[in-house]
This record gives C-alpha cells, structure tokens and sequence, in this order.
C-alpha cells in the first residue's frame, strides 16, 4: 500500500517526557503522531483514526510489559505498519527482531533521531532511501533491500 | 610370643621338598618379610607354615595360626571385591598382588601388600600355594590422607568459585541496570532540553542551548558506543567521529555538505573518552556551522595511526574559520582544558580554502 508524508506514528513509551520530545521531534519532521500508550494494554486499548504507518516501541514499558509483546500486537494489529524499537537495552532484542524492522538506541541524540527519521521516511514512502544508513539507526534483515541501492 | 629356633622342623610338610636343614627354608624361617604356606590337598586349604615376621605382623602364635584358614585375618571393614579376588586367583591357580586390610590378634588393623602364588609339583599340579605379606598401612593412610586433602581443596575451591560466580552475575547485573540508568537518564536530560529550547522565544538564548544540547548528546553518544562495545575500558574514538560528522551533517539539514571519512579504528582509553568526544563535537560543530556556514562543500575526516601517536584530521574547503567565538569562547576553553587532560594536542590550520584540525593523541592515551 502507498503511504505519502505525512506519515502516521505511533509512540508506545512509559516516560512522558520522552513522548513530548519524540512527538516534537516527529512532528519537526514533517509527519503526524496519532496517538501514544505505555503498556501493552494502553495498545490494546488504543483506538486510532487510522492505521499506523509507522511505530516506535519502548522495549521496558509500564505495568511490567515490553516491546516485543507490543511488537507481536502491532503485528497482528496493524501488519502495514513498520516497527522500530527505541531502547537503552537494544541486547534484550533478538536477532530477528521479533518482526520489527530497526532499532534506534537510547540515549539518542536530536541529530540521530532526525537523521533517522529521515531514512525511514525515505524508506517506507520511496524505498529504497536516497540517504545512506545513518550509523545511529540499526535496520532488520527485513530491510536488507533498502541497504542494496544506496 | 615364642620364638622357636626350631620352627622349622614343625612342618613336616616343608620336608616334602626342602628337606630339614635346608638353609633356604632357614632363611625363609628369618626374613623380616612375613610368609606363610598353605597346602590345598587339606580340608580348607589352611596355613600349614608361617615364619616369625608373619607372626610378628598379625600377633598371633604359631599355634594359633597352624591349621587356619587365611582368611582369620579377615574383618568387618576387608574389602570384599578384594577378598572375591583372591578366592578367584586361588581357583584359577593364579598368582595375586593385592593390598588388604587385615586384624590382628588384639584387633588392630593393618595394610597387607599380599602376593599370593603357587607351588607346583612335578606334573603342575599345585602342591602349595606361598604368601608373603607387607605391612603397608602407613602408605595407604598417606594416599588416603593425601586424597582427602584433595577432595577437601576441591570442595573448597568448588565453593569458593561458585561463590566468585555468583558475585560476578551480581555485578554484571548491577552493571547493565546502571548503564540502562546513565542511558535513560542522558535520553532524559537531552529530551528535557530540547523541549525547552522549542519554548525560548530569544534566538541568542536558543541558539546557545542548541550548543549545550549538542554537547550533551555527544556524551551520550560516548557512553551508548562505550556501553554497546564488548570492553568498556577501550574506545574507538575514530569511528565515534565518522559517526558524530554524519550525525552533525544529517541533523542540520544541509545536503549540500559531504563527508569524505578515511579511518581507521583508534582505541583509546575509555577514562578520555568524554574528553576527547567532546573535542571533537566542538571541531565538527564548528566546521560544519561556521566553517561551511551558507556555502556548499565538504569534510574530509581521517584517523591514523603511526609511531605511538594517533592523528585525527579534520578538515573542511570552507570560509577558513580558525575557532568560532559564537558561543562566547566556551568551545576554545573547552578543547584547552580537555585535551590538556587527556594529553592531546589541538592545531589548527587555515588552508588556501577552508581549514584542517589536526587532534592527536599519545597512543597510550
């Protein structure tokens, strides 16, 4: 399915803070947060406008549950939808990534998220990206194809 | 105990084959090497001869031990596998070496070293059978003591190495929950500013926070390299830079820059590694901000290592701008004072267009 900018994102992240900025940060990016939740059960009990084209997930969330959880939800939930986790603890993700297609790592800064950003943007509307991996933005096998042509 | 000189002439049955006077069966008679016959043509196979040392050894008289099966010698504690052996060699009419622990009349024990073999007749067949019998308990004991001594280092060592395992999965806990901890707390610390920067409505103020915020993300970006690397006392503070350029480059939007890298990897020592990521922010913000400031071109970083030093060059075909003043000398102070700490040196020089910042560091550093 085509998706065109702006992007649609959701944030799942139990730190305020943390939702404000990477909304802000989005948003100076020119795409669009649709909602945001800090459990697994604040995902399920999310009802959004429209679909996702785009998720990142916190790996330790409220109520003792975790990214990969949401991810699998995601998953079943909104299966267009890309799936990057931002984490401090990007070795509690497996090798496969659980069905997710990246990993920004905490602590990130500004440049790396925007830098990031960008790539993922070039990526899901018009892949593959004109722009090279940025170093701070680990991808999936699953976008093994984006890598070839840059 | 009585000692009879004249043991000997007692057994009959050593007539049968030595004859009385033989010195060989005298010498046998004197040995301190206990010995004793049986004869298997009896009922029982009993002893029908032991010299002194053999009485000596087990404390009993002659009388006590004439007629007697070897086996009076035997207890509580013998091992049976080992008696099994014996009885075994007996019937096959085979020799046997083997360390039993024996009583003695008044009940003590000792170690006997038996060797048991036959005496044959002339057509084979088995007149006697002969052992001689060695006390060698204060051997045994030592083996014994010597492995119960292992078996307690082992035990010990056993313990101590798992408890030396424990405390390492400790730690290693508590070193991954702090390092979480520095990370979301530096992920907190630049979420923080960067929201407050969106609220300042004085573009100096705003602009000087963007550089503070530049400078604490370079730090994060130290401690999540330092932290996603198998040794957190080494740093590779070459690959740091290439990753820091493209960050700086990416997040101030201008395509018209490009970045030319040539490294090879620098380990450095992860107590500089602060300092010296934060050096080279300062560089790398200032080339690409004033030194690239409205006008197309691009940075060229290398990273060599050579003689006990190691050189980071970074250089850029812009305006030639030697330092910034723009954030009020901070940077110039900040490379002073961090590079005198980490022992490097800063040079800067203004090329026919742009400039080259050469940081070098002792290798050791």
């Amino acid at each position: 399915m085509a998706k065109a900018k702006p992007l649609k994102i959701l944030i799942v992240e139990d730190e305020p803070l943390l939702v404000m900025d990477v909304e802000m940060m989005v948003e100076d990016s020119g795409h669009q947060v649709i909602g945001d939740a800090a459990s697994l059960g604040e995902v399920e009990a999310l009802t959004l406008a429209s679909e996702p084209d785009l998720v990142f997930v916190d790996m330790q969330l409220a109520k003792g549950s975790n990214g990969l959880d949401v991810s699998a939800l995601v998953q079943r939930r909104w299966p267009e939808a890309f799936i990057v986790y931002v984490t401090a603890n990007p070795r509690m993700i497996p090798e496969d990534f659980a069905g997710g297609h990246g990993v920004i790592a905490k602590p990130f800064s500004r440049t790396g998220f925007l830098a990031a950003m960008r790539y993922l943007e070039e990526g899901i509307i018009a892949p593959p990206p004109s722009i090279a991996r940025p170093v701070d933005f680990v991808g999936a096998r699953a976008l093994d194809a984006w890598q070839v042509a840059t | 105990m009585v000692l009879q000189k004249d043991d000997w002439h007692l057994t009959e049955l050593l007539h049968h084959e030595h004859g009385r006077g033989d010195p060989f069966a005298a010498a046998v008679r004197a040995t301190r090497m206990a010995m004793c016959i049986t004869n298997p043509a009896l009922p029982d196979n009993p002893i029908v001869f032991c010299n002194e040392a053999f009485q000596r050894l087990t404390g009993y008289d002659r009388e006590e031990i004439i007629g007697q099966n070897c086996r009076f010698l035997q207890g509580p504690d013998t091992d049976k596998a080992g008696i099994d052996k014996v009885r075994k060699c007996i019937a096959e009419g085979s020799d046997v070496a083997i360390d039993l622990l024996n009583y003695r009349k008044d009940g003590t024990t000792f170690w006997n070293a038996l060797y048991l073999s036959t005496v044959r007749g002339e057509n084979g067949e088995i007149k006697f059978y002969f052992a001689s019998q060695l006390d060698v308990t204060s051997r045994i004991e030592a083996k014994a003591a010597v492995e119960e001594q292992r078996d307690v280092v082992e035990r010990e060592v056993a313990r101590r190495t798992a408890q030396l395992e424990e405390a390492l999965a400790a730690k290693t806990l508590l070193l991954h929950e702090v390092d979480h901890r520095v990370k979301n707390n530096l992920t907190m610390i630049g979420a923080l500013l960067r929201l407050q920067s969106r609220q300042l409505d004085n573009p100096e103020m705003a602009r000087k926070l963007e550089i503070m915020m530049e400078r604490i993300d370079a730090l994060a970006t130290v401690h999540r390299r330092l932290y996603q690397s198998n040794d957190v006392t080494r740093f590779d503070i070459a690959g740091f830079a290439e990753t820091l350029a493209s960050d700086v480059i990416a997040s101030s939007g201008r395509s018209d820059i490009t970045l030319e890298s040539a490294i090879e990897p620098i380990d450095i020592s992860s107590e500089f590694a602060s300092s010296l990521g934060l050096i080279l922010n300062e560089i790398l913000t200032n080339a690409i901000k004033h030194g690239l400031d409205g006008r197309r071109g691009s940075i060229r970083l290398s990273a060599v290592k050579s003689n006990g030093t190691s050189v980071i060059t970074v250089e850029d075909d812009g305006h030639g701008i030697v330092l910034g003043k723009s954030d009020g000398g901070l940077g110039k102070t900040l490379i002073t004072r961090l590079s005198k700490q980490a022992d490097a040196k800063v040079a800067w020089v203004r090329l026919d267009q742009g400039t080259r910042v050469t940081l070098t560091m002792a290798s050791s550093a």
